[in-house]
This record gives C-alpha cells, sequence and structure tokens, in this order.
C-alpha cells in the first residue's frame, strides 16, 4: 500500500515534486561546487607553489655569472637545496613582428630553455610543460593577452645581434614570475634555440640572468644576509611572491564569498521548499490518520518521498556541480594552476551531505504530523483554533485597488513565506554589491595611498623617461623641470613632482630589511595615510610598513640603523602605515630627510598638478595632448595610475568576474522567482479559481502574484541598499588587509551603478521569471472551482 | 410582457477525455425570465454544473448560443467574460470558497472593490457590505477570520458577495450541498428572500426540499433538459415538495 500511496502521490503532485527536486539539485550544485572551490581558494597557492614545485626563497642576478651567490650558497650549512636556472633577459622591445613591437610591457621580458626550467611550467590544460619544439615560443603572464596572438603566429625575437622568428605555441604557467604584480612575463623555448641566442658574445653579456631558488634557509636571515652581495637584483622569501598573486586572491576570495552566499541561498530555499510542501499535504495527513494510520507510518511514508527526491536530486546536482564549479574557477585559473585532489570525493561528500540536511529538515518538518488531527483532513490544514488574524489590512480601510490590495495583504499576511524570498533576495543583490564595490575600488584611484602617492591631475609613467633616471642620465629633479618647462610652451603651466623610491638597508635587533622607501621633498609626509603613530615630522624619523616593522622586530618610538649611500644614521619609527609597494615591505621619509638628489635612480612616475586646477573633461583633453608631446601612451589620471600599479589585466579579471556574478545571481533569481510563483500557482489554485470566477480577469490575477514578486525585490533592494556599505566592509575589508590596507580602504561606490542599476537588474529578473511562470495561470478556468477538492 | 435574462438555445459542451469525446451538455435549450428562481436537478453526472458554469460564462460552450440580458457569450473575450461575471453575476458554490488572506467583509466587498462599475466611495461600499450582512444575520463575524465562522454563516457570507455589485443574476452550484439541515434552511431562506425581491436566480441541486422554493425546475438527464416543472408557490411548501417529488418519480429519480 505504501508504493502505491507514494506513486500516487508522485504522478497527483507532480508539480510541486518536480520543484522540489529542481531546488534539491539546485542546492547540491551549489553546495557542491562552492565547497570544492572554498577549498580550493583556500589552498589554491600552496596547491600550485607544490604542483610548480617552488622552494622557499627566490634570488635573481642579471648580466652576471652567479658564481658569488653560488659560492655563498655552497657555504651555508642550513642551505638545504638549491636549483639554478639560467636564462636570458631583455627589453620587451625586442619582440617584434614585422618589424612592430608586439607588446609594450614596461618590464623585462625571460626567456626560458625549457630544459634549464628549475620549476614545473604548465600548459593551459595544467600539464606540466616538458618540451617545446624547437622554433616555437609558449608566453606566460601579462604577455599572453598583451601579444594576443593566436597558435602559430610568427614574431621576431632580436638578442644583441641575432634575431630568432619564433611561432606562437600558447599559453603557459609559470607560478614564480608569472603573477600579474610580478609583470615579467617568459617566453620559454627550446634549448636549441637558447643555445644560438648563447653563440652570440653580446646576448651572453648583455642578456644572461640567473634565477636560483633556494629551499631550507630562514628567509629572514637568508634575506639579510644575502644583501650584502651586490650583485643580487633580487631577493625574496617565498611570502612575497605570494602576495604577488594578491589580485587572483582578492578574485578567489569574492568567488570565496559568492559560494558561501550560493550555500546559504540554496540551504534557505530547500528548508522553505520542503516545509511549505508538507504543510500543503495537511490533508491527506488527516485523511491517513482518520483512516487510522500511525504517526510513525505517515511520517515514514513522507520520509521515503523525500529520500527518494533527495537521491535522484543529489546525484543530479553532483553531475552538475562539476562543469559549474570549473565554470566558476575559470577567471582565477587562467594564470594558475588551481585545484585540489580530492574534489570528486569532495563533491560526493558534499551531496551526500545534502541528502541528510533534507533528511533532517523533513524530520523537523514531518514532527508536526503528531500535531494533525483527522479534522484537519476536514478543514482543509486549517483546525479552526487559530484566533489570530491571517491578514493585518483591511481592503474596507484601504486606498489600494483590489488587485494591488491583494497582493501587498498576501505579503503582510506570509511573512514567512514572503520573508524568505527576500532574505534570499537581499543575500543576492548585496553580493553583487559588494563585488562591484570591490571591483570598482580596485580600479579606482581609492587606492592611491596604498602606493604612496598623493592626488595629482595625471602622472606620466613612461619607462623611457623613467629610465633616463635610472641610468642617471638626468636627474629626477632635472627630469620634472623638463616636463614642466615643455608643459609650459605648450600652454599647460604645472607643477612636476615624484614619489622617489630609494632602498636603503634596515638593521635592528640584529635583523636587516632592504624595503623600498618613499621620498617626496615637495609633499607634506602629513598629507599621507598612516595606519598607527603619527607623521615623520623631522628630517630623523621615518614611518615604515607593519611586515617590516615585524621582520625587524620593532615598533613605534623605536629606533633604527638605516645604511644608504653606504652612509648608516640612526632614525626613529613615528608612524606604522600601510602600502602595496614592494610587496607592502616600504617606508617612508619625512620630506626634510637629507637624501642626495643624485642618489634617487628611480622613481614611481612624474605627478602633473595643473596650475589652473582644470575640471575633469579638460584634463582628460590635456593627458591626450601629452600623449602627443611625449610620444608615450603612459600617460594617465589617477584612476589607470592605479591600474598601471596593480596590472591592468586584472581589471579585466576582475571586470569578467563582476559579470559573471550578475549574470549567476540573476539566473538564480530567475530561478528562484519561476519556482516560488509556481508553487504558489500550485497551492492557490482554488483562490485563483475563484478570482476568475468572481470576474477578474487573467491579467488582474497575473498582476497580483507578480506585484507581491515587485513588493519582495522592491523590499530587499532596500534593505541591501542600506546594508551595502557595512556588508562591503564586512566581507571586503579583509580581502583588503590581506593586500597591506589593514585598516580597510575607502571605497569606491558608484550610486548609480549600486544603487540604481543592480536593483533594477534584481526586480527585472524577479518580475521576468515571476511572469513567464504567471502566465500559466491562464490554464486555471474560473470554472475549475468545481474540481477544486 | 416578461423579460428573458438568460436564454440559452441548442447548447452543447463536449470534453475530450483520453483522446475520447464526451457529450456533457446535448442541445439543451431553456430561458430563464427575470425575477425568476430556477432549480437545476438531475442525477450525478448529468451536466448539471457544467450547465450551470457554460451559462455564466465561466466555461466555454462547445456549440450553441447563450444569451445573458442580450449579451451573446459566444461573441464576449475572455475579458468581457470576466467583467460580466463581476458587474451582472453573482456565484455561489457549494464549498464556500473564500479569499483566505481576508477577513469576511473583505471578502464580501473584494467584487465591488474590482469592479469599475461601482462607483462608490470604499466607506460606502463598506456600508453596503455590513448592510447586507445584516440583512442576512451576520454582522458580527464581519471582522473575523474564514475559519473562524460556521459553514452556514460562510455560506451566507458567500450569498452577501455574489450580491455585493447588485447582479442581474445570481447562479448558486450546490449552495447547500455542504450545510446540515439548520443551515440549509436558513441559506436557501434568504436565497427566496431575494428572489421576492426581484433577483433571479439559478441554481444546482440534489434536494427536493431546496428545489421545492424554487418558481421552476428543470430535470437534466445525461445532458438533455428531460422535463420541467412549474412550482405553485401559492402552495405551503409541504404541498410544493409532494408535488416535486412525484414528478420526479415520474421523471425516473
Amino acid at each position: 500500500m505504501y508504493l502505491r500511496i507514494l506513486k500516487k502521490d508522485l504522478k497527483r503532485k507532480k508539480t510541486m515534486n518536480v520543484i522540489l527536486l529542481l531546488f534539491v539539485i539546485l542546492a547540491t550544485m551549489f553546495a557542491a561546487s562552492s565547497v570544492n572551490n572554498i577549498i580550493t581558494v583556500l589552498n589554491g597557492l600552496d596547491y600550485y607553489f607544490e604542483k610548480a614545485d617552488m622552494s622557499d626563497h627566490f634570488v635573481l642576478t642579471l648580466n652576471h655569472n652567479g658564481d658569488e651567490i653560488e659560492e655563498f650558497l655552497n657555504n651555508q650549512p642550513n642551505v638545504k637545496d638549491y636549483r639554478r636556472e639560467d636564462q636570458l633577459f631583455f627589453n620587451y622591445s625586442a619582440l617584434t613582428q614585422n618589424g612592430k613591437k608586439i607588446v609594450d610591457l614596461g618590464n623585462s621580458v625571460l626567456l626560458l630553455p625549457i630544459d634549464n626550467g628549475k620549476l614545473n611550467y604548465f600548459d593551459k590544460d595544467n600539464n606540466v610543460l616538458k618540451e617545446v619544439p624547437e622554433g616555437y615560443a609558449y608566453f606566460t603572464g601579462s604577455l599572453i593577452s598583451k601579444a594576443a596572438l593566436d597558435f602559430g603566429d610568427e614574431f621576431q625575437t632580436k638578442l644583441g645581434d641575432t634575431e630568432l622568428t619564433f611561432k606562437y605555441a600558447g599559453i603557459a604557467k609559470d607560478a614564480f614570475f608569472g603573477s600579474e604584480m610580478f609583470n615579467n612575463p617568459r617566453l620559454i623555448v627550446n634549448n636549441s634555440d637558447y643555445e644560438k641566442f648563447m653563440a652570440d658574445e653580446k646576448v651572453r653579456e648583455n642578456n644572461s640572468g640567473i634565477v636560483f631558488y633556494i629551499n631550507g634557509y630562514d628567509k629572514n636571515t637568508l634575506e639579510s644576509d644575502l644583501s650584502d652581495i651586490p650583485t643580487v637584483n633580487f631577493n625574496k622569501g617565498i611570502s612575497v611572491v605570494k602576495t604577488s598573486y594578491i589580485m587572483n586572491i582578492i578574485v578567489a576570495g569574492m568567488l570565496l564569498i559568492v559560494s558561501v552566499c550560493l550555500i546559504i541561498v540554496s540551504f534557505v530555499v530547500l528548508r522553505f521548499t520542503i516545509s511549505f510542501t508538507i504543510n500543503e499535504e495537511f490533508r491527506e495527513i488527516g485523511v491517513m490518520k482518520a483512516l487510522g494510520l500511525r504517526n510513525s507510518s505517515v511520517r515514514g511514508l513522507y520520509l521515503v518521498k523525500y529520500l527518494g527526491i533527495a537521491v535522484i536530486g543529489a546525484f543530479t546536482g553532483l553531475l552538475l556541480s562539476i562543469p559549474f564549479g570549473n565554470a566558476l574557477m575559470k577567471s582565477v585559473s587562467d594564470n594558475m594552476v588551481l585545484g585540489n585532489d580530492n574534489a570528486l570525493l569532495i563533491n560526493i561528500v558534499c551531496s551526500i551531505a545534502v541528502v541528510l540536511i533534507i533528511l533532517l529538515f523533513c524530520w523537523r518538518c514531518t514532527r508536526k504530523i503528531k500535531k494533525l488531527s483527522p479534522i484537519d483532513a476536514v478543514r482543509s490544514g486549517q483546525t479552526g483554533e487559530r484566533f489570530s488574524k491571517r491578514g493585518l489590512l483591511h481592503l474596507g480601510k484601504s486606498k489600494l485597488g483590489a488587485t494591488k490590495f491583494l497582493a501587498v495583504n498576501d505579503v503582510f499576511s506570509s511573512p514567512k513565506q514572503f520573508g524568505v524570498m527576500t532574505v534570499i533576495f537581499t543575500v543576492c543583490l548585496l553580493l553583487i554589491m559588494g563585488l562591484a564595490n570591490t571591483a570598482n575600488t580596485l580600479s579606482s584611484g581609492k587606492l592611491l595611498p596604498l602606493f604612496g602617492a598623493q592626488e595629482s591631475d595625471a602622472y606620466i609613467t613612461s619607462t623611457d623617461m623613467i629610465a633616463k633616471v635610472m641610468t642617471g642620465e638626468v636627474t629626477y629633479r632635472e627630469m620634472c623641470n623638463e616636463i614642466e618647462k615643455k608643459l609650459a610652451d605648450n600652454g599647460m603651466p604645472c607643477k612636476v613632482t615624484s614619489e622617489a623610491l630609494l632602498f636603503p638597508t634596515l638593521e635592528a635587533n640584529g635583523k636587516k630589511a632592504s624595503p623600498a622607501f618613499m621620498y617626496n621633498r615637495n609633499t607634506n609626509s602629513s598629507d599621507y595615510m598612516y595606519s598607527e603613530g603619527y607623521a615623520p615630522k623631522y628630517a630623523n624619523e621615518i614611518a615604515l610598513t607593519t611586515p617590516v616593522a615585524e621582520k625587524l622586530g620593532i615598533g613605534l618610538g623605536d629606533k633604527v640603523k638605516l645604511t644608504l649611500n653606504g652612509k648608516t644614521d640612526d632614525y626613529i619609527v613615528s608612524a606604522l602605515s600601510q602600502s602595496l609597494i614592494q610587496f607592502g615591505e616600504s617606508g617612508k621619509f619625512n620630506e626634510n630627510a637629507d637624501i642626495p638628489e643624485e642618489s634617487i635612480k628611480q622613481v614611481l612616475g612624474f605627478q602633473i598638478d595643473f596650475d589652473d586646477s582644470p575640471d575633469k573633461a579638460k584634463t582628460k583633453k590635456r593627458i591626450e595632448k601629452m600623449k602627443d608631446i611625449f610620444s608615450t601612451k603612459y600617460v594617465d589620471d589617477t584612476d589607470d595610475f592605479v591600474m598601471h600599479c596593480i596590472g591592468t589585466d586584472i581589471k579585466d579579471t576582475i571586470n569578467g568576474v563582476k559579470l559573471m556574478v550578475i549574470l549567476i545571481t540573476a539566473v538564480i533569481v530567475i530561478m528562484i522567482s519561476v519556482l516560488m510563483e509556481r508553487s504558489f500557482i500550485s497551492k492557490e489554485k482554488p483562490e485563483i479559481a475563484l478570482m476568475k470566477a468572481m470576474g477578474f480577469k487573467t491579467r488582474s490575477v497575473i498582476g497580483q502574484h507578480i506585484l507581491r514578486f515587485a513588493i519582495v525585490a522592491a523590499v530587499a533592494s532596500v534593505i541591501s541598499i542600506a546594508l551595502c556599505l557595512p556588508v562591503t566592509k564586512l566581507c571586503i575589508n579583509p580581502i583588503f588587509s590581506i593586500m597591506g590596507a589593514i585598516n580597510g580602504v575607502e571605497y569606491n561606490i558608484k550610486p548609480v551603478e549600486v544603487y540604481i542599476i543592480y536593483p533594477i537588474i534584481v526586480v527585472a529578473a524577479t518580475l521576468t521569471g515571476a511572469f513567464f511562470t504567471a502566465i500559466y495561470m491562464k490554464t486555471i478556468n474560473a470554472s475549475d472551482t468545481s474540481d477544486i477538492e | 410582457m416578461t423579460t428573458a435574462v438568460l436564454e440559452v438555445k441548442d447548447l452543447c459542451k463536449t470534453y475530450i477525455i483520453n483522446k475520447r469525446q464526451n457529450n456533457v451538455l446535448r442541445n439543451v435549450s431553456f430561458r430563464i425570465d427575470k425575477g425568476e428562481m430556477v432549480a437545476v436537478m438531475g442525477p450525478s453526472g448529468s451536466g448539471k454544473s457544467t450547465l450551470l458554469y457554460t451559462v455564466s460564462g465561466m466555461d466555454k460552450m462547445t456549440a450553441g448560443s447563450v444569451s445573458f440580458c442580450g449579451r451573446d457569450l459566444a461573441d464576449m473575450s475572455e475579458n468581457d467574460l470576466a467583467e460580466m461575471r463581476l458587474d451582472d453575476m453573482g456565484f455561489i458554490f457549494q464549498q464556500m470558497y473564500m479569499m483566505k488572506n481576508l477577513s469576511i467583509i473583505d471578502n464580501i466587498i473584494l467584487p465591488a472593490v474590482k469592479s469599475k462599475k461601482n462607483k462608490d466611495s470604499r466607506r460606502d461600499i463598506v456600508k453596503h457590505g455590513r448592510e447586507l450582512m445584516h440583512k442576512l444575520g451576520i454582522s458580527e463575524i464581519s471582522e473575523n477570520d474564514i475559519n473562524e465562522v460556521s459553514g452556514g454563516q460562510l455560506q451566507r457570507a458567500c450569498i452577501c458577495r455574489s450580491m455585493i455589485n447588485d447582479p442581474d443574476m445570481i447562479f448558486a452550484d450546490e449552495p447547500t450541498g455542504a450545510l446540515n439541515r439548520t443551515a440549509s434552511d436558513e441559506v436557501m431562506e434568504e436565497l427566496t428572500k431575494l428572489n421576492e425581491n426581484g433577483t433571479t436566480l439559478m441554481l444546482v441541486t440534489h434536494d427536493a426540499k431546496v428545489a421545492a422554493k424554487c418558481s421552476r425546475i428543470l430535470f437534466i438527464v445525461d445532458g438533455n433538459i428531460k422535463g420541467e416543472y412549474n412550482v405553485n408557490r401559492k402552495l405551503s411548501l409541504h404541498e410544493r415538495e409532494r408535488g416535486l417529488n412525484n414528478w420526479l418519480l415520474e421523471m425516473g429519480w
């Protein structure tokens, strides 16, 4: 009999059972893929670095044979092992196609013969790259998107007097240099091609570079000890390399938030649907009890039914979770190898968990069965003992029309039902808003303080102009004067300043550090942001970022020995700050510090402040004009300058993630609206038929249903707008703190986009889903009142 | 000369169930004049309710014509039919359907609020609703929830709702079917009063006692009107019921 009742139930309540099945599929798909993604993201870099066989420490030397470093490493007893990777480095302009540069990077490019590779490099399918055909070259990092070559496209590489033509072989993933922030892409080539370059004496002299991958040495000590070797160009531990992936981590963190939201949404919906469907079955439960079935038998019947639906749904969801999860991770896995070795197992465990959770929900919901009596069968689930008012509003007192009143009254009469929907839509909307705020902040000038610069009208970051300062051809002041003069001659009088970058050695408590120091004689230290302490007031005061202070074991008010150009002085740490310069390891001098102009070899860029303080449109025009004057495309406004510092590709990645999240959210909102509305129609069929019998037109009934969704979506929008900033801060500040912004950042909130467009998208998605489902009500006729049970 | 409120000619209604044609109504013709109270009787499955739903425009006819207050239902769109049901017809169902989230008074006034024809203010509509409730003796339950009242009270509330827009005709599908004898008598008393005040009524019933209160009975078998019985309302109810029972026996009831 059990089976017959079940069979009948599945057939008769096909719609509700299918809806429940769909929600189970959704929940399993979201839960399995999201848990997998969370684990993947949290272990992301460790997994990638482990697969790539990364070391604890990295040392780079350019134009030297590396003997000095190798000798040092060989004499260190606590160096467990080290690997030497010989390659070539060169300016990006050496890469051409029919005489034209194929990229404009602003950074050096490396050429690595595959057999010299001491890390595992991966192809686009995450297989370890073991060989490269002769005449072919794989690209890593930003070269992939910026060169935009297709497989087999030819290009030329000229080093010294040797020019070779390569064919583009595809993308490769490089764990060490592949991040957006490092922006030092590599060409991975065949060894015979490399040997052709090495046969050129000029190349051997000017382009050789060596990377040492070192294991088993305390990173701080090694960095400190190696700082005395002049041929070392780069000397950092794995934590710095990890930090260089900060943007990928941020994108992954955004996906993590998406995943958590999806899990919340799926279980809220599931809980609601189960409770909803069981409530709909009061009548049957009452009848069964009237026939003499025991509570346990009735409860068992429903548990068996839901177990069946849960198992089928969970299995389908499990199958769908794999492509869905991959689609979610795609945006961050372009230049990383992400994944976990237990992905399928996690998916299966999650699916089983969903089945168990469904049974738990059912167990809790079916507890009500005990309370139901046969009278419920007669009263369609209403015991008649409830004296609290169902509707809070009174049609007689309302000024609303009948349709509007019914919609509003329904929402107020079923707060739990519509509250759940409001929560879901609010979560979805907050998700989009939070991610949009993050994306907009990352691609705006709001992060400028984290780069230790003051806001200006325009910024010149031309590598050619910066190189003139680096090579000593001109001093940075002379370059500033030259820019000022040229602009004045072109009718744009201005003041040009520059944040100078210096690399002193700091020593305290027997520990050494080489952070990048910012210095600008033309600005006041007090105009910059600090997280603790006060701005350096005197020439012998400095500000340090927290990671540097921690490395040296010092705090506010402590003294530190600072060696610059062979001269050592004592400085007092007056402030702690946050910065993205040198992966968070930087400091700031007071403007009156004794820094000889000729010692300044690196600048962040040249900042231009026009005398007449032009508006945005005028500034934009001037920026375009300046590009012509200085023959460079690297003249930016504040937003572009920050993007230039962070890495321009990341803007596309973030926008891609933003778009993906908007799409996912819209799809979820539509699906939930469709399924909810279908449930409502199924539940309210008698009322729909009655309304039609009374003379309500179909469009009025559809209007009533859509209006309920509109109210819910509007309320969710209002709540989301109110909670937007606090929730963004709560969820996103921890991500920014990884970047060094411990105290958070000032978010760039675009009111039209965040407060108007996104709510409109969610409201539109809700109404679209509800409308197309509500059309089904056309099939319910006034005469159906005679068929209603 | 009496005016026809409802005029039905050669009405056919066919359902296709599992590719099989089921002719529920076959060439049914009759007319109901203004002020009449007509009962439709017949065995289960004879097509009584289908007839009621088809002539009231709730269901579509397969063939024939139905004219309500001079308007041919076949020529009317879904929206026009809905408007007609709202403004010119009233309905009473056996199951006392009401909107769950509304109080009794709100359920009663809902068609009036929805009606475009009704230009009364909301206050006047409520007043009219309360007057109807008072007339039917259910004033005390106006603010109650629909599940806080008895079946008889609820059906009387349904009668109030059917009357709120002063319809030309009220259709009732077994209005006393779900009520006990006392409640049934009360409801029929109200319907009879309505008819005496000029409202035209067409009701479907199994109950000869209920039918005996009507002015005319249509007896339907297998989708055809087999006979028509005019009740002499001057006789006592008992005599009317006996006469009707005799006629029904003749009809093969």
